[in-house]
């Protein structure tokens, strides 16, 4: 039985639609995570299950218990905010301790459960430290203990990895999803990159102008996509309109084409093509292929410099069947 | 024995080793793979040293703050001196010195009640200004913030009419009827306000929007605070330095304001500016001591006001 039911919701500023029609079931202890870009209502969404934010209409359930005639202090959700929203004239103990002081928790107790909530995020030696003496990472494991500290039955977070550098949100996402999974707790998150969806989901929402055009876990998602926009958010597909997959094919195609970049390899018998540009990302080499007037881009493993291909270079491409999807 | 065949204490140890090792040869390899690019990139790139300043500048840029600085320190060196000066005319330096136009001056019944009315009203002022300033940012930020742009003409009004010509309309609106109070403190209370109104405004506007008050505000809700307990325990603390702020510097000014206390009220409630207008005629000793006497006054409020409003941590 899922924990969170969401029916028929909608929400509109005066006659712009933010999002409409979610419907949604999340299980006890799933990792959800609503992704889609900037402006797609997924941010929205979430302050309207926190109740920060009013709906137009629809049901939110949680655990039985309808939310949206209660305020967001009842509804026992904790929340982690991009800004990290840390109260700056307390110290991070005092933070983590917040809400349990709203609770009323006796002082002994309140003291063990931040004690225990700062080094579950390896935080306990900076209880006595203040906001602003700590880094962007450190903030946001503070606002993630003092979310957690109360218990709540739901966790959401909106976008707490957005404003981090590179390395540290990785770090970061891992910590998340393992103290997600130790606690067992459900919890949402909003994201508009895809990698840190595809890494740290039990399942994704793709959201697209207010309304949910996909879901399923990372998988079902990176491989088939339901529609365009789905193949062009997800991964870096190769979108063909329906002439250009006829010439690449030599078959006749009635709708657009989705072939993912790494699908394809170089080298064989295939569909001959030449090099029109190259870029290193790490551990890929992204190849910009021209083959029968179309463009495509070849991702393939950066194993050596020997294995390197030229600009310019005449290749072979070899496309996979199953790796072919006609999308929407 | 090289490190890489000598026996390892235990399992973990030995892990931690292969890891290392599989790193480094990773690292050897991309290195590699780079080399040709790092070396180009090596022979182009440049080395940023810290600029060096030529003596003759810094000479300059010390002299020209050191004769700023004095500009503004002579007129009040000259009055303090004279201040202490049993007389000072035909001569370069004063005749001698003496504290006994400080005694004469704080002895004097009627400055020190001017002294403490100036304060009560500045303070009462003051203390309306916060009371009703300090709600009214809270409403408009957090409920109504497209109000902030009216807010801001409005808080302009003050300074956009004279004060000599917003006194003839409030003697004229307050000279008699109902709300007579014209030669009352009452009405320097609310004229001060309107003084203080847009320092505070502008002040608290600012720290308001380095808070992200909104995002306080719901991180609060969620942890289970009401609007006012989030209201006091979260956001009030945060104002506490734009508002000392925005404090001490309407205290200034409206400690020193002439205008209004002397057409508004003038003798009736004597403040400290409209007693030293009437005491323009006594000995100049004896006024330099006042005016010195009110310059140290503000200096050391405006000195132990920032020293409490210093971060704890």
């Amino acid at each position: 039985m899922s924990l969170l039911s969401i029916h028929n919701l909608h929400k509109s500023y005066g006659d712009t639609r933010i999002f409409s029609d979610i419907n949604c079931e999340i299980g006890q202890g799933e990792f959800v995570t609503l992704l889609g870009p900037s402006g797609c209502g997924k941010s929205t969404l979430l302050r309207c299950i926190a109740g920060l934010t009013d709906v137009d209409g629809g049901q939110i359930n949680l655990g039985g218990e309808d939310l949206v005639p209660l305020p967001p202090q009842k509804r026992g959700i904790g929340m982690v905010f991009q800004s990290y929203a840390l109260f700056p004239n307390m110290s991070v103990a005092q933070n983590v301790a917040f809400g349990l002081r709203m609770q009323k928790v006796a002082k002994d107790e309140s003291e063990q459960r931040v004690r225990e909530a700062l080094e579950m995020v390896e935080l306990g030696d900076f209880a006595a430290r203040y906001p602003h003496q700590l880094s962007g990472g450190q903030c946001q494991r503070v606002a993630l203990a003092r979310s957690l500290v109360t218990r709540p039955r739901l966790l959401l977070l909106d976008e707490p990895l957005s404003a981090l550098d590179a390395r540290i949100r990785k770090h970061l996402r891992e910590q998340i999803r393992a103290i997600q999974q130790e606690l067992n707790l459900t919890t949402i998150f909003v994201t508009h990159d895809q990698e840190e969806a595809l890494t740290m989901s039990d399942r994704i929402f793709l959201m697209n102008a207010g309304q949910i055009v996909q879901s399923g876990d990372a998988e079902t998602l990176y491989t088939a996509p339901v529609d365009a926009f789905a193949a062009g958010f997800i991964g870096n597909y190769n979108l063909l309109e329906a002439d250009a997959a006829s010439r690449l094919l030599l078959r006749p195609v009635n709708s657009r084409v989705a072939i993912r970049p790494e699908a394809i390899q170089i080298g064989g018998v295939g569909i001959e093509g030449t090099i029109v540009s190259h870029s290193l990302l790490g551990n890929v080499v992204r190849y910009r292929v021209e083959a029968r007037g179309v463009q495509l881009l070849v991702d393939v493993l950066n194993r050596s410099a020997a294995d390197l291909h030229r600009d310019g270079q005449n290749v072979s491409l070899a496309i996979g069947a199953d790796a072919i999807r006609e999308v929407a | 024995m090289s490190r890489a065949n000598r026996p390892f204490k235990n399992v973990g140890e030995a892990a931690d080793a292969r890891q290392k090792q599989a790193k480094k040869r990773s690292l050897q390899t991309v290195n590699e793979h780079f080399e040709p690019g790092f070396n180009e990139a090596a022979a182009t790139q440049v080395v940023f040293k810290p600029p060096v300043k030529a003596p003759t500048a810094s000479l300059y840029h010390r002299i020209v703050v050191w004769l700023l600085f004095l500009i503004l320190l002579l007129p009040l060196a000259g009055t303090l001196l004279y201040s202490l000066s049993t007389s000072w005319s035909a001569t370069i330096l004063p005749d001698g010195l003496t504290l006994k136009w400080y005694a004469a001056l704080w002895s004097d019944e009627r400055f020190l009640r001017a002294f403490g009315q100036s304060l009560l009203v500045c303070f009462g002022a003051l203390a309306l200004s916060v009371a009703l300033i300090l709600p009214l940012m809270f409403v408009v930020h957090y409920h109504f913030p497209k109000l902030d742009t009216l807010m801001n003409v409005l808080i302009l009004l003050p300074f956009a009419v004279p004060p000599v010509v917003s006194s003839v309309g409030l003697l004229q609106l307050y000279g008699s009827g109902p709300l007579a109070m014209t030669g009352t403190p009452w009405i320097l209370l609310g004229c001060y306000f309107t003084i203080a109104l847009p320092f505070m405004y502008r002040a608290i506007a600012n720290n308001l929007q380095a808070i992200n008050l909104r995002d306080l505000m719901d991180a609060a809700h969620l942890l289970g605070a009401s609007t006012w307990k989030a209201a006091f325990l979260v956001v009030l603390p945060n104002l506490r330095k734009g508002l000392m702020v925005s404090l001490f510097l309407s205290f200034s000014f409206l400690f020193g304001e002439f205008v209004f206390a002397n057409m508004l009220v003038g003798t009736r409630y004597e403040t400290l500016q409209v007693y030293l207008n009437n005491m323009r005629n006594s000995s100049g000793h004896f006024n330099s001591a006042l005016v010195i006497s009110y310059f140290f006054f503000v200096l050391v409020f405006t000195w132990a006001a920032n020293r409490l409003n210093r971060d704890k941590a």
